[in-house]
């Protein structure tokens, strides 16, 4: 399955090394992303329960506003998406191609994995200060 | 406010050449776990090599300042697996997430709603941890060259190596 509209990965990744570097110089900023799942986790919170954000320790370490990091992560969905829809690739779809393959369009249990998948995941990145 | 715009412009950048390269797909992020398709290290070490030589060049010139995480081996270990094992049944990274959702792979939707729930669960625990796991092997903010005593340029120069040693295997091998 040969994807011919597909750049380098080498050029694309030196690129991004070059963007990084740049930000770093005229921003100051080292890219991230998961430190805005925390924000963005006390943001909702901060509708329901805003006394208790505010008391607790990790939302206090981390507060709950939008920055540098948030708008970079959005910017992530935005690039995507130009670049996606001006070469064609974008493609709707709730079930991973290689999942299909293994486990049939089998949209629930994918919804599911992923799911926790990701708790899990973000839980553990957040451990590790990824 | 400037640094929201450029923030904004700099993910777009950055989620342009995801996009373009591939990396934000489940199959292509599944595909380096299972040892398959070497895709996303080539792009990641590619981006680490480059940003390795330009951050510390400016570092030598007083432009810039470093952000080293600190060393903690109980954060840094249980995290590390526990991120590797979500990963594997996600498919997406915290930053991909968005950008798989940006050229319609909606099942991210769901690790990113999974994401922000983890993280609030990671809130709860925090003082709990700060007390456990967080005390187990703090080595403070250290990088391989201060450990080594040796100037960075010596291991930046011998991952430059690694990293072109590793590329060529990949590509002898196809992967």
């Amino acid at each position: 399955m040969h994807d011919e509209k597909a750049w380098s990965p080498y050029l694309a990744g030196a690129l991004s090394g070059i963007v990084l570097v740049l930000s770093v110089w005229i921003a100051g900023q080292y890219f991230g992303a998961s430190t805005s799942f925390v924000r963005m986790s006390g943001m909702i919170q901060n509708l329901v329960a805003p006394e208790r954000v505010a008391q607790m320790e990790y939302y206090i370490q981390v507060a709950p506003r939008i920055d540098w990091q948030w708008m970079f992560v959005i910017g992530i969905l935005l690039g995507s998406f130009i670049a996606a829809k001006t070469s064609g690739t974008f493609r709707k779809q709730w079930v991973p191609d290689m999942w299909q393959e293994k486990f049939g369009l089998t949209t629930v249990k994918r919804s599911v994995m992923a799911f926790f998948g990701g708790v899990i995941l973000m839980f553990g990145a957040r451990m590790a200060d990824g | 406010m400037k640094l929201i715009i450029l923030g904004l412009i700099t993910g777009i950048l950055f989620g342009f050449l995801l996009q373009k390269a591939r990396v934000i797909r489940y199959d292509k992020q599944l595909g380096a776990l299972r040892l398959i398709d070497m895709t996303i290290i080539k792009f990641m070490f590619s981006a680490v090599l480059v940003s390795m030589v330009g951050v510390y060049l400016l570092y030598d010139l007083g432009l810039v300042e470093l952000s080293i995480k600190t060393t903690i081996l109980g954060t840094n270990i249980v995290g590390g697996l526990l991120f590797g094992i979500g990963w594997g049944m996600l498919g997406y990274c915290p930053g991909t997430s968005l950008g798989a959702v940006g050229e319609g792979r909606f099942d991210a939707l769901w690790g990113i709603l999974g994401m922000i729930v983890g993280a609030g669960i990671f809130a709860e625990f925090y003082p709990a941890l700060q007390n456990t796991v967080y005390t187990w092997g703090d080595l403070g903010k250290i990088t391989l060259a201060d450990v080594l005593g040796i100037n960075h340029w010596i291991i930046i120069i011998l991952f430059i190596i690694a990293g072109l040693l590793l590329f060529r295997w990949f590509e002898k091998k196809g992967l």
